[in-house]
C-alpha cells in the first residue's frame, strides 16, 4: 500500500489551493468540478480520514465510470465523498454503489449519456442500512437525511467528476433531474411485509447490499380509498400504463414502490411474486391510445408480431414480463405507493457488499484500516 | 466503431449539432481522436419520413467525399 502523501505527489494528484472555504470553491466552480453546490474542502487530512474505511489499494480503480470512462480509483472517489460531505464510514457503501453501477448490464453510458432524465437510483439492504442511518421510512428520497443525501451526492459527483457526465457534453439529458443531485434509499426491511429485495436477489439476508436501477424520479400513487389489495394493485397498474414511457418499448424492469400502509394490504393477499403478475396483467393501455407514428415506427418495428396486424384495442403492456418488475417497500405512514420508470435499455444490479478478502461484510468496521 | 477504425477501414459517426461534442469525446476516449463525425441537422427524432430522407440526402455527399479520400 502506497503511503497516501506519496500517492498525491504524483502529477495531476492533487492541485494546491488557498484552504479557505470560500477560495476552494471558487476554484471548484471555476473548473466546473462539481454538482453547482458549495463543496467540503478535499483537504489531505479529510481524504486521509475516509481512506481509513478503505481495505483496498488506494491508487487501483474498482471500476471505469462512462462516458469519459474515467478510473474510478478509492483516492479519487474519497475526494469526492469528502467534497459531498459523507462521513468516513460510509465510504465502504459508497465504493460499492459505484462498482455496481459501472457492471454492464446498467448500461451506465445510456443512462449518463441520453436525452432522457434518468439517474443511478440506489436501494441499499440489509444491516449496514440500519448502521448508517440510511433513510427508508418517511421522507426517505429527502430531505433531511445525511446518509442518504451525502452518498447520492457522491455518486452524483463521481458521475460528474470521473465519469465525465458533464451537462451538454457527456450528459445530453434534455431536462435533467433532481434525481441528478442525490439518488439513494434504503428499504423499509422492519415495516416490509415481503422479503427484502437483496433476498429475493439471492442473498443472505445479513448480508448488506445495493440495487442500482437507472431510474427516472418516482411518480406517486394515491389511493386512499381501496380496502383490498386488489384495488390497490389496480390503481398502482393503472398509474404504470402510460404512452411516453421508455419502459414500453424495451424488455425494461421499472419499479413499484409501496409505503407499508399498501405493501401491508397487499400481502394480506399475494406474495410479492403474485403481485408482480397481477400489476403486469394489468398495466396496459390500448395500442390505439398511441400516436399512429409510434404505433407504426415503434411497436409494429420492435414487436411486430404482436402489433403488426393488431387492432386499436390490442393492449400494450407496461412491464413484459412479470417477473422484470421490481417491488420494494419504501416510506413512512401514508396510503401511497410510487412508481419508478426506467430507462428501459438498461438492467438492475444487485451486489453484496463484501471485504477485500471476499467475505460479506458485517459492518461497515470490517474494511477500516 | 473505433475498432474498426483501428483496423483501418474507413469510418464514420453521423450525429446531429448537439451531439457534436459528445462524439468527439467519445473518439477521444476510444483512442480515434480523428475519426469522422459527419454533422447532420438536429433533430432526427420526431420528423417526417420526407425529411428523414432530407437528413440522408445531406449526410450522403459528406459519406461519398470520406470514401473518396479514403481510397486516395
Amino acid at each position: 500500500m502506497s503511503d497516501l502523501s506519496e500517492l498525491l505527489s504524483a502529477p495531476g494528484a492533487s492541485v494546491e489551493t488557498d484552504a479557505d472555504f470560500d477560495a476552494v470553491n471558487a476554484y471548484v466552480m471555476e473548473k466546473g468540478w462539481g454538482d453547482g453546490l458549495p463543496v467540503v474542502p478535499p483537504t489531505e487530512e479529510r481524504v486521509a480520514a475516509m481512506l481509513q474505511f478503505c481495505d483496498r489499494p488506494w491508487d487501483q480503480p474498482i471500476a471505469k465510470v462512462a462516458p469519459r470512462w474515467g478510473e474510478a480509483t478509492p483516492l479519487r472517489l474519497a475526494a469526492n465523498a469528502v467534497m459531498a460531505g459523507c462521513r468516513p464510514e460510509y465510504f465502504p457503501l459508497y465504493m460499492l454503489a459505484i462498482e455496481a453501477m459501472c457492471e454492464e448490464p446498467l448500461n451506465l453510458y445510456g443512462v449518463q449519456a441520453t436525452t432522457h432524465l434518468c439517474a443511478p437510483l440506489v436501494i441499499v439492504n440489509g444491516p449496514v442500512a440500519k448502521e448508517l442511518k440510511i433513510n427508508g421510512g418517511h421522507n426517505a428520497f429527502g430531505p433531511g437525511w445525511q446518509a442518504n443525501a451525502t452518498i447520492g451526492r457522491a455518486i452524483r459527483l463521481a458521475l460528474l467528476n470521473i465519469g465525465g457526465a458533464i451537462p451538454a457534453l457527456g450528459d445530453m439529458s434534455t431536462f435533467g433531474s433532481p434525481a441528478k443531485y442525490s439518488y439513494l434509499v434504503a428499504e423499509n426491511e422492519a415495516e416490509s411485509p415481503w422479503e427484502p429485495l437483496h433476498v429475493e436477489r439471492g442473498l443472505p439476508k445479513d448480508a448488506s447490499a445495493v440495487t442500482v436501477i437507472g431510474a427516472e424520479c418516482l411518480h406517486n400513487v394515491n389511493d386512499h380509498e381501496s380496502i383490498t389489495a386488489e384495488g390497490i394493485l389496480l390503481t398502482i397498474a393503472g398509474t404504470m400504463a402510460v404512452t411516453g414511457s421508455n419502459d414500453v418499448y424495451y424488455a425494461a424492469e421499472p419499479l413499484v414502490i409501496m409505503a407499508p400502509e399498501h405493501a401491508k394490504l397487499v400481502a394480506s393477499r399475494f406474495s410479492k411474486a403474485e403481485a408482480k403478475q397481477f400489476l403486469q396483467a394489468h398495466a396496459h393501455i390500448p395500442m390505439g391510445r398511441f400516436s399512429p407514428e409510434n404505433i407504426e415506427r415503434r411497436l409494429q418495428v420492435t414487436f411486430k408480431d404482436v402489433y403488426l396486424e393488431a387492432p386499436p384495442e390490442e393492449p400494450v403492456y407496461a412491464v413484459k414480463r412479470a417477473e422484470d418488475l421490481l417491488i420494494a417497500v419504501i416510506g413512512g405512514a401514508g396510503k401511497h405507493s410510487a412508481f419508478v420508470p426506467t430507462f428501459g435499455a438498461t438492467k438492475s444490479v444487485t451486489r453484496a457488499l463484501k471485504t477485500a478478502n471476499g467475505e460479506l461484510a458485517k459492518s461497515v468496521q470490517d474494511f477500516r484500516r | 466503431m473505433s475498432d474498426l477504425r483501428k483496423r483501418g477501414l474507413t469510418t464514420a459517426v453521423i450525429c446531429s449539432g448537439p451531439f457534436l461534442k459528445l462524439g468527439q469525446a467519445q473518439a477521444r476516449v476510444f483512442g480515434v481522436p480523428d475519426l469522422p463525425l459527419l454533422v447532420i441537422p438536429h433533430p432526427l427524432g420526431g420528423i417526417t419520413l420526407d425529411d428523414v430522407r432530407g437528413r440522408a440526402d445531406h449526410a450522403l455527399p459528406q459519406v461519398l467525399k470520406l470514401i473518396q479520400e479514403s481510397a486516395e
